[in-house]
């Protein structure tokens, strides 16, 4: 593939934008960022970046107010510009932060368009804190089940589960940098399968494939380990980090891609040592995937990254004559793993209840979820 | 229905949203002598809301049944406890200005003045269930009993409970469904407060959360009466929740847990222990931190009470206008009695007591069975009590052709 740039990075949105403009400088060569908004100050004048303006007539630059429906008319006001900005990037990663105007109800338009350019796409959807109010959780909920069902694959970052994740007394950025994180591993993961020299190597078209289907559920989580154990360390990282948090012990994908990075003493066996620990959390029997990448510049640390997904099974040629007459067909993959939901990975058990909501949090989420205090770690 | 003298036989059915209890007693001499009583699993509640009215049925069903087997007998009318997020309560008043030269108040006069109190319609969609007698002022001053008493304004207050609709008439007609029929709604938090506050603590004033699975209901007394009552949609099965996601393990398995090593209060001591699931040390056995459980707990405990707060202080807000009620020792001598399943929480009185700074304890009930002196037998012994404690003395009536009627087409 001679593009320069095959996976192109967008931002949508006040928050997607800044979490890319934060990771733009950081950024192999493979990567191409673009940034969309409402609002022009949102928007970073990034050097090596496409920055793209929605809904100037609309909005006079000034954001949508949180309205879902200006966000929509602001992303089909500027469509050609943006299926132009599109053509040609075989993978595109969108990240998004629900729950305001523009990323809430351009989100799912904007995957719907990447798909008939012909991209693969894999999105990535923050949902508000729980203190942000009701209104901004709904938009979010409503937007992230459209964008599930048009996007090739969805990965859903907490903010609360964020706060979680860093120590209570850490500063804010820390917090986001979390976040940061998260998204820049599957960045680096998915761009090293287009970059030539790896220790085992894998075929991007085969990554494709993974996620070659709109609305298949998805898994992703990575993790980073330090030091003598360190391909170990990252990969129980891997497994126990909160932010892969409602796909439960039991959730397993069909087919997985992990992707290990380590220094120069990374061996194969570690590196498959790594992929043998996934394998065991996640599953991963249709297809396993793996990708295994020396990065100097990352001296004794091992950092890993795990994607995958359901695919669901190729369509039965449908039972005939009387034997199998009023039986019911059962759809085993769709029992295995349902998408993770914002509902599914906070409610637990109430999941499937009505809200019930005092002072305007949702009480059915775990306290110490909405109030943000970090767990003891397991033994 | 109020003025029906109590029936020689009481049977009490409290549906919660974990288990659904039920008791028959024989009253006599003015107290209870238990003959039968029923736990079975409730199934089809969630967050002390119906959502599977068949399974609701059957878990009922299975009661009346296990008391019927007991008892030797049919069970006709019924006490049933209301209780979460459906009911609500708020004060009505009315009054006279009391006409009679010498200033006297007459029976007709409280009468009337009753009638006036209950003249208020509850808003659209919900139905009145109960009135609660509170003070009775005359020119201001509380007085037991008005009557030949002088003064210039007879003021009487109630505080209404209203229920939507719908659900008291699915409940009435699940319960006519098996041929029975409800002889009176009783307020759970009331009934749970009947088995375990005493007329001198009322007197003081007191607070009873009942804390069960699925909601839990607070009633505060004030001078020997109901001020105010209430009830929030978190319980229980919120603590079991909160560990089955933050360990990710199964709902029986956090039950389980929280029933062995789940506290309401976080000491960091607790961090170093560690815990086996199974105790067997086997396969499939995990072990986990208990500091992470009694975390996790003590938080969504700590949380249940201190939303009970914020609701009894909004209550007392709207009761009393512009007064700042101090919601501290002075105010309720008698502090807070915690009752239902989740009082057992480790270390709860503790918690209680800190986040509301009240005395507090775990109810026990006076009951001669010593099986039903846990606190998450409360609510069903309190509402024998309430039954009989509520009921209007016993009036001797001759029997007519016409009662005889009545009883045959039962309404």
């Amino acid at each position: 593939m001679s593009n320069p740039a095959p996976i192109l990075l967008v931002g949508l949105g006040g928050a997607g934008c800044s979490i890319v403009g934060r990771l733009a400088s950081a950024l192999p060569a493979e990567v191409k960022v673009a940034l969309i908004d409402t609002d022009t100050t949102a928007l970073q004048n990034l050097e090596n970046a496409e920055v793209i303006q929605i809904g100037r007539a609309l909005t006079r630059g000034m954001g949508t107010g949180g309205e879902p429906a200006v966000g929509l008319a602001a992303l089909e006001a500027d469509e050609p510009q943006l299926r132009r900005m599109l053509t040609g990037h075989p993978l595109v990663v969108l990240v998004a932060g629900l729950g305001g105007g523009t990323a809430s109800g351009a989100a799912a338009s904007f995957t719907a368009m990447a798909t008939e350019s012909g991209a693969t796409i894999l999105a990535f959807a923050t949902i508000p804190f729980s203190h942000e109010g009701e209104r901004r959780k709904r938009q979010a909920s409503d937007a992230l089940s459209k964008l599930a069902a048009s996007a090739h694959g969805l990965v859903v970052v907490e903010n609360d589960l964020l706060l979680i994740q860093v120590p209570a007394d850490a500063p804010l950025s820390a917090s986001f940098a979390a976040a940061d994180e998260w998204v820049a591993g599957s960045i680096r993961a998915l761009a090293s399968t287009f970059m030539p020299g790896a220790l085992v190597p894998v075929d991007s078209a085969s990554v494709r494939s993974i996620l070659s289907q709109v609305g298949s559920p998805t898994l992703f989580t990575c993790g980073r380990g330090e030091g003598v154990n360190a391909a170990k360390m990252a990969a129980k990282a891997a497994c126990e980090s909160s932010l892969s948090y409602g796909l439960g012990t039991t959730a397993k994908v069909g087919s997985l891609f992990v992707h290990v990075a380590g220094g120069e003493k990374l061996s194969a066996t570690e590196a498959f040592e790594v992929v043998n620990m996934v394998r065991a959390k996640f599953g991963g029997e249709v297809t396993t995937l793996v990708g295994a990448r020396i990065k100097p510049e990352l001296g004794d640390s091992v950092e890993v990254a795990v994607l995958g997904a359901s695919l669901p099974p190729p369509p039965k040629p449908k039972p005939k004559g009387k034997a199998s007459k009023g039986a019911k067909v059962v759809d085993e993959q769709q029992q295995l793993f349902v998408f993770a939901t914002e509902e599914a990975i906070r409610r637990g058990l109430f999941g499937s209840t009505p809200f019930t909501f005092i002072d305007g949090m949702d009480v059915d989420v775990p306290t110490y979820i909405r109030k943000s205090i970090r767990l003891a770690t397991a033994p | 229905m109020k003025n029906k003298p109590l029936p020689a036989l009481i049977t009490v059915i409290d549906i919660g949203t974990h288990k659904t209890v039920a008791l028959v007693g024989q009253v006599i001499n003015g107290k209870a002598r238990m003959l039968g009583f029923s736990e079975r699993r409730t199934d089809g509640v969630v967050k002390g809301t119906v959502v599977d009215l068949d399974k609701l049925h059957a878990s009922v069903h299975e009661v009346v049944n296990d008391l019927e087997r007991v008892t030797q007998r049919a069970v006709h009318d019924i006490y049933l406890s209301i209780a979460g997020p459906s009911v609500e309560g708020e004060r009505v008043k009315g009054f006279v200005a009391v006409p009679a030269h010498d200033g006297k108040v007459t029976p007709r006069d409280l009468t009337e003045a009753i009638a006036s109190a209950k003249r208020l319609e509850p808003p659209q969609g919900r139905m009145t269930m109960l009135y609660m007698r509170q003070p009775t002022l005359l020119d201001g001053r509380a007085v037991v009993n008005p009557l030949g008493l002088q003064g210039k304004r007879l003021e009487v207050n109630f505080w209404r409970i209203t229920m939507e609709e719908g659900n008291v008439r699915f409940r009435v007609s699940m319960v006519n469904g098996m041929s029975m029929h409800v002889r009176e709604f009783i307020l759970a938090s009331h009934a749970a407060a009947c088995a375990v506050v005493n007329d001198s603590e009322r007197q003081g004033g007191v607070l009873v959360i009942d804390v069960g699975a699925g909601t839990t209901d607070w009633i505060l007394y004030y001078k020997g009466h109901i001020l105010c009552a209430g009830s929030i949609p978190v319980g229980g099965e919120h603590v079991t929740n909160d560990l089955s996601v933050a360990l990710r393990i199964s709902r029986d398995t956090a039950e389980d847990l929280k029933l062995r090593f789940a506290s309401a209060m976080h000491r960091p001591a607790d961090l170093n222990q560690t815990i086996w699931k199974d105790g067997n040390q086997g396969v499939g056995d995990q072990q986990f931190n208990r500091g992470t459980i009694t975390q996790v707990t003590s938080l969504r405990f700590q949380e249940i009470i201190e939303f009970v707060r914020k609701d009894v202080v909004r209550n007392l807000e709207h009761i009393f206008p512009g007064h700042a009620v101090k919601f501290d020792q002075n105010f309720l001598p008698s502090g807070a009695i915690l009752t239902g399943g989740t009082a057992n929480l480790a270390d709860a009185v503790e918690a209680t007591q800190n986040v509301l700074g009240l005395s507090a304890r775990v109810g026990q009930t006076q009951f001669d069975t010593e099986a039903l002196r846990k606190p998450e037998y409360a609510g069903v012994v309190g509402m024998m009590v309430a039954a009989i404690e509520d009921a209007p003395p016993v009036v001797r009536r001759p029997r007519g052709t016409f009662d005889w009627l009545r009883d045959l087409f039962r309404f």
